[in-house]
């Protein structure tokens, strides 16, 4: 079974610039609400778990968002009602309510790619563009755990050792400084051995090559596809202006010509993809399954 | 055919005035497995470096050194000497075990499709498949060793070069790499040099065995007919696997080196006698000066128990071990008892108070002290001097001496002398309970020696030691009382006669050596002892 986060690093990546992207770039109700939910269900999809608490404060960012511009933006031609003299208008709402959503579903699609987007999936992609960046990249995600651990051990071995026992700030410092200071030491002396290792396994010989886990196969393709052909029917959507929207002075309707219904049709698709791969692969799943 | 071949090698570092190495002529076949020995700064390691171009020290070399009939430095590529140093930590690259395996090949610049291949079929033959996508950093330092080791192999060198590799492993894990060493070595014929300080294991697997002392090779051979020709040198016979140190006591010609060779030469040796029974007398009114009672500890909430219920006293001025396998909450029980982590149910007394009433780090003052396993993290200083300066170390009063190492970087001492200098720091501070975590880790068998005198010298001082460790010789020559520390809590506790002959598997060499000949008979120096003293059959005369 072979999932959205399964997809080739380098798909996935296009997959994200495309539908942020996009989303970045329009004001149209349809695609910010199609946008907000599809990243949400995404999220919720991909998880597999209920996080109560992130979509509160989700929730409580949108409210926010969404008060501030009514508040201080003043343009629209229906006024609601009126508070110290300024006039709080239906357009400057709903202005609110749009932008705070168009920015709580790129959050929520952020937040979907943290998740599937790994340190080595990204090391992938820029291994593609030089191998010694990989390696650079690499080395680094080992080290960095690797001098927090030892800092620890160096921190616990001085307590017990009771060599800085005062109880005050200075000494504290004092003793951090000198902490700090090996480190220093102890980073070059085990660079040293780490470079012995990579001399003694070859490295500068040849020129690099580039292994990884990851390939590229016919699924990877199709999405692959499935992800440029949409992108392309909004793009063209929205640069002919079928898709556009304005909120002020007064909201213009939401247009429904063949190619803004199809720019409509093409971002719900995409917003919704990794959904609809998820449970299309549980479908394959269950029915695999039942042949066992 | 000769794989490798050393004439009058001799080198002299920068600076030095006499050279490490001198007239070093050595050829090894293809094939064969070449372990070296000699004590901590006899010149093994510049020896192996001088064998690997890539890693060849800075300084003056003459002589010549030829790989597959021509000279090792026109050696096409560094992937035909696979080199695995001793710490497991540092030599690693990546963060990943697939991408440290295929760091090599990388690096030899084969296509991706050879990469996957040759990355597969090592993880399969070391049998890491399951850590095969694994972050590098959540094994344990014996699984750390062992991709050291495939991703050497995995770019199919001709000569396998080892310095020291499992001085920093604990010794089953030891064990186990030196067997996928000799697997290596026996089914694809691959031709091995080998250091070691231990080499329980290596001599009975090893084709050859070459003594070094001083920079010159001073024996070469069979292992059996070298170790009769040095029963002599103390210093490189304490190294040797105990029933080689039996024969060596008893002067045999004809050298055990295994468990079992060990067993049928005391069995040409009469067992009337028996060893005396050393007992502790302990009077029920002594005070223990460290008491764990009922102690529960977990690192997070959501985590196992590491300890469960662990109730044990400790005496004064006793050496109490604690034995027990990886992960088995050994080196938390210290944690707990120098107050670093803090248990969750039960109490920890220390002189009869509680740890938490020892009010503003009052423990560690002239109270308890932890030397802890990673000697290096107790240095902070860039010299020796400086370091025992700032911990007011009175350096004339110290029990050993340290005066050529003061001005040397304390990184740049060997393991021996490092826990030397560690030593003097914690005793600085006067304490009344030393806490040591693995003590030997690392070390000769010369500085093993010297650190159980040390010991010893201080208990007989009034201190009070306990120490954590996998080394069962050690501790069946030091310890007042063993305890076995498994899933948590302490299994069985006594004195090491009555404690190692109990045990049958987790026991010393000699003591498997004498099992059903002799009892309580623990440590080579008391077979060898109990052997005279019974005399030898008559039908053997």
């Amino acid at each position: 079974m072979r999932g959205f986060a399964e997809l080739n690093p380098a798909v996935l990546m296009i997959y994200y610039l495309c539908v942020i992207g996009t989303a970045m770039f329009s004001m149209n109700p349809v695609i910010i609400t199609l946008s907000l939910f599809g990243s949400l269900v995404s999220l919720i999809v991909l998880e597999k778990k209920a996080h109560i608490k992130l979509h509160l404060s989700f929730l409580l960012l949108f409210l926010i968002l969404a008060v501030i511009n009514p508040i201080w933006y003043h343009n629209g031609v229906t006024v609601l009602f009126v508070v110290n003299d300024s006039p709080i208008t239906l357009e400057a709402l709903l202005y609110g309510i749009f932008a705070a959503a168009m920015i709580i579903g790129i959050l929520y699609r952020l937040r979907t790619f943290t998740l599937i987007m790994t340190a080595d999936k990204l090391l992938y992609i820029f291994g593609r563009l030089s191998p010694k960046m990989s390696l650079i990249l690499s080395m680094a995600l080992r080290y960095v755990p690797l001098m927090r651990t030892q800092t620890l051990k160096v921190r616990r071995t001085q307590k017990a050792l009771g060599i800085y026992r005062g109880d005050n700030i200075a000494d504290t410092l004092k003793g951090e400084m000198r902490i700090f200071s090996i480190m220093a030491t102890w980073s070059l002396e085990n660079g040293i051995i780490t470079a012995d290792s990579m001399a003694a396994r070859g490295y500068g010989e040849h020129r690099r090559t580039s292994f990884s886990l990851f390939h590229f196969s016919k699924g990877d393709l199709i999405f692959l596809i499935l992800c440029i052909i949409p992108t392309a029917l909004i793009i063209w959507a929205l640069a002919a202006g079928e898709a556009d929207f304005t909120f002020y002075p007064a909201m213009s309707g939401i247009n429904s010509s063949p190619l803004a219904l199809t720019c409509y049709i093409s971002y719900g698709f995409l917003s919704f993809l990794p959904v609809l791969l998820e449970w299309k692969e549980e479908l394959r799943w269950k029915y695999l399954m039942s042949k066992i | 055919m000769e794989i490798l071949d050393v004439k009058n090698l001799s080198f002299t570092y920068p600076k030095a005035s006499f050279p490490v190495l001198s007239n070093i002529s050595l050829s090894v076949k293809e094939g064969e497995f070449v372990a070296i020995c000699g004590a901590t700064g006899s010149g093994k390691s510049t020896l192996l470096r001088l064998l690997k171009p890539e890693l060849s020290p800075l300084g003056d070399v003459s002589g010549n050194v030829s790989f597959c009939g021509k000279p090792v430095s026109e050696c096409s590529s560094a992937s035909d000497i696979g080199f695995v140093m001793q710490d497991p930590e540092h030599q690693i690259v990546t963060d990943k075990v697939w991408h440290e395996l295929s760091f090599g090949l990388e690096n030899m610049g084969l296509p991706q499709s050879s990469i996957a291949r040759r990355t597969a079929e090592m993880a399969c033959y070391f049998g890491i498949e399951d850590k095969f996508d694994k972050n590098i950093s959540e094994l344990s330092g014996g699984q750390k060793q062992l991709i050291n080791l495939a991703s050497v192999m995995v770019t199919e060198p001709n000569l396998l070069i080892l310095d020291e590799p499992t001085a920093q492993l604990d010794p089953i894990t030891a064990s186990d790499f030196i067997n996928t060493v000799k697997k290596l070595n026996r089914e694809l014929s691959l031709t091995v040099i080998i250091a070691e300080h231990r080499l329980e294991e290596i001599i009975p697997v090893c084709d050859r065995l070459i003594i070094i002392d001083g920079g010159r090779i001073i024996e070469s051979g069979a292992p059996k007919d070298v170790i009769s020709q040095i029963y002599d040198k103390q210093e490189i016979m304490c190294a040797m696997p105990a029933a080689a140190r039996i024969s060596a006591l008893l002067g045999e010609k004809n050298c055990a080196l295994t468990v079992r060779e060990g067993r049928e030469l005391i069995r040409s040796y009469k067992n009337d006698k028996k060893a005396e029974q050393t007992t502790i007398s302990r009077k029920t009114e002594e005070k223990a000066v460290l008491e764990f009672k009922d102690v529960y500890f977990r690192y997070e909430r959501s985590l196992p128990d590491v300890l469960r219920g662990l109730s044990f006293k400790v005496y004064e001025s006793e050496i109490f071990c604690i034995l027990g396998g990886n992960g088995s909450g050994k080196t938390t029980t210290l944690g707990i008892a120098s107050g670093i982590m803090k248990q969750y149910a039960g109490s920890v007394l220390i002189f009869g108070k509680k740890i938490k009433d020892y009010k503003n780090q009052s423990l560690y003052n002239e109270c308890i002290a932890l030397l802890p396993q990673d000697i290096q993290t107790v240095f902070l200083r860039n010299t020796v001097l400086e370091e025992l300066y700032n911990a007011d170390v009175d350096i004339s009063s110290l029990p050993f001496d340290l005066s050529p190492h003061l001005d040397k970087h304390p990184y740049d001492l060997s393991g021996g002398e490092q826990q030397l200098v560690a030593l003097a720091k914690v005793l600085a501070l006067k304490p009344k309970i030393l806490l040591l975590d693995e003590p030997t880790k690392g070390l000769d068998a010369a500085s093993k020696l010297r650190i159980m005198s040390l010991m010893r010298d201080l208990t007989a001082s009034g201190m009070t030691i306990v120490t954590v460790t996998h080394d069962v010789e050690f501790a069946a020559g030091i310890a007042d009382r063993c305890a076995l520390f498994f899933r948590g809590e302490i299994v069985s506790d006594a004195p090491p006669q009555e404690f190692f002959s109990a045990n049958s598997f987790y026991t010393t060499a000699a003591s498997r050596i004498t099992r059903g000949h002799f009892e309580n008979a623990v440590t080579a120096e008391s077979v060898a002892e109990l052997c005279k003293l019974n005399g030898k059959r008559s039908s053997d005369v």
